[in-house]
């Protein structure tokens, strides 16, 4: 049975809906969302109404949640000055967009959500704010997903879809104890686990301009990355009509990211 | 005995950079002059920029500025080499100093100047001809961005987003910018070149305050959105409060470095 893995909306509507699309052709009912319904893009009610419509289990975002909280985007992430004005200016015109209706859903969004093996967050275990990036250190990203409990670990927020194998994993621990000599030594060997990155639908990170999503077999653990073209004209022409900066539109057209990554994208913010 | 060379060319051909490779193999005194030459229609000129002097009088250090009058002693007149620069869309219809525009030719008299050699990219074969593009129709803007710091990364940011495009058709650019380590960072773009110049020039203001040096960004192109522009760059420079938080971080920084 394939079960579908969304996350990054921005409000960018014709791509969610291409999304939601493409996995409905391929029969797949069985949807997780790992938040960010919100920022950046120009229809953030319609997105957050089209996934409550669908009752698509989603977690909060680091975007839902700063939304909601009234507190400034997570300053820390942004790689510059430019980039921190660009992320202040759309986290206060979605919040004077959302609804009251549409700040609760996103304020009671869970942290992460748990179906058997498989753990779904929007950051990391950690928190929403922090970036598993691609090459980080093997050990770090194997610790994430041991200390979940999860043999997989879907997760969101760098845009990038990718997927990781931590195979032949072993944990060693030794201690010394008051007597003298006294050294008890043990190895765990750990069962393959996986970071399955979704990428994301309403701002990718890939170099192109498609929406991204992955679908799971959770019969075979077959994972795929799936990439969806969408109306990305529409998309443009709502950021412009709705009075965002229209540099959003000239970035989203031409495969970059709203705003930039941070330099140390590895960073936890610790607001 | 002094020699007096124009040179002359459409926007971004290499005029700056011929001058200086001729003034670092010339022995005597040097002296040079921009002009702002003249738009034609649809064919729009910059401002006389401060921008090439700028960048020429860092690398020669002894280089005269022929905009302020008196400049030149009579000693300096000895052995001199003057070179007038000054942009021009259109190849002159005669060769040598004939060609001369005679607005220039005008222009120059005030300063007293009689040029024995003249010399236009695109016409000369002395004179590389790889980016002397044939512009049809061109506009200009130029910021004086004079005790401006920019936030470096988003400096590099809106540098990227200029030269690709994000607002509007962009021919040419070229800026001096100020970073808050005290760098003076010279970016020249030419639309049929693959990337951006970046030279990091040798004078480094100190770490205390606002530098008093020339900076300046100029592009040029079509469709240009100059509000955009503005308040992108106006969204990059650092504030009072920030350029002092990274100053005195980095001062304390060359401290400790120098205590180790």
């Amino acid at each position: 049975m394939n079960q579908a893995v969304i996350s990054c909306l921005h409000a960018n509507l014709p791509a969610v809906e291409a999304v939601l699309k493409d996995i409905e052709l391929q029969g797949i009912t069985n949807i997780t969302c790992l938040g960010d319904l919100v920022g950046y893009g120009p229809q953030p009610n319609e997105v957050i109404e089209l996934i409550r419509d669908k009752k698509i289990p989603t977690c909060q975002g680091c975007w839902d949640e700063d939304v909601v909280d009234g507190l400034d985007a997570c300053d820390c992430s942004y790689p510059s000055q430019l980039a921190e004005k660009r992320g202040h200016f759309a986290h206060q015109w979605t919040t004077d967009k959302l609804t009251k209706e549409n700040k609760d859903y996103l304020a009671n969004l869970p942290y992460s959500i748990r179906k058997d093996k498989c753990l779904f967050v929007h950051g990391s275990p950690n928190s929403q704010h922090e970036y598993l990036l691609p090459d980080m250190d093997a050990f770090a990203a194997l610790e994430r997903v041991e200390n979940a409990r999860a043999e997989i670990l879907f997760c969101g927020h760098t845009h990038q879809p990718y997927i990781r194998e931590l195979a032949d994993g072993s944990i060693a621990v030794k201690i010394k104890n008051a007597a003298p000599k006294d050294i008890q030594e043990k190895e765990i060997q750990l069962p393959m686990r996986r970071i399955v990155n979704a990428g994301s639908v309403g701002e990718p990170r890939h170099g192109g301009t498609k929406a991204t999503y992955v679908v799971h077999n959770e019969v075979t653990n077959e994972v795929k990355i799936r990439e969806v073209e969408y109306d990305l004209e529409l998309t443009c022409k709502a950021i412009i009509d709705a009075g965002l900066p229209p540099i959003f539109a000239w970035r989203l057209k031409n495969g970059f990211e709203f705003a930039e990554q941070a330099e140390d994208a590895s960073h936890v913010c610790e607001r | 005995m002094s020699q007096v060379w124009l040179i002359s060319g459409s926007p971004g051909c290499g005029k700056t950079n011929w001058i200086l490779n001729t003034f670092k193999n010339y022995s005597g005194n040097c002296g040079y002059l921009r002009l702002g030459g003249y738009s034609e229609i649809n064919l729009e000129q910059a401002i006389n920029s401060k921008i090439d002097f700028a960048f020429l009088k860092d690398q020669i250090h002894n280089l005269l500025d022929l905009s302020i009058s008196n400049s030149i002693s009579e000693k300096d007149k000895e052995n001199i080499l003057i070179i007038i620069e000054f942009p021009q869309f259109f190849i002159p219809k005669s060769q040598g100093i004939n060609g001369v525009d005679l607005r220039i030719i005008n222009e120059l008299e005030k300063y007293n100047f009689q040029p024995n050699r003249y010399l236009h990219f695109g016409r000369d074969p002395e004179l590389s001809i790889k980016d002397t593009l044939d512009f049809r129709a061109i506009e200009s803007i130029s910021l004086d961005l004079k005790k401006h710091i920019w936030d470096p990364a988003s400096l590099n940011t809106f540098w990227f987003e200029l030269v690709n495009g994000a607002y509007g058709d962009v021919y040419r650019a070229k800026a001096l910018m100020n970073l808050p380590d005290g760098r003076y960072i010279l970016f020249n773009w030419i639309v049929s070149q693959q990337g951006s110049q970046y030279q990091t020039l040798n004078q480094v203001a100190p770490l205390n305050g606002r530098p008093e040096r020339c900076s300046e960004i100029v592009i040029q192109g079509k469709n240009l959105n100059f509000e955009s522009i503005k308040s992108t760059i106006h969204n990059c420079l650092l504030n009072d409060a920030v350029l002092d938080h990274h100053q005195t971080s980095l001062r304390n920084s060359q401290l400790q470095t120098a205590r180790r």
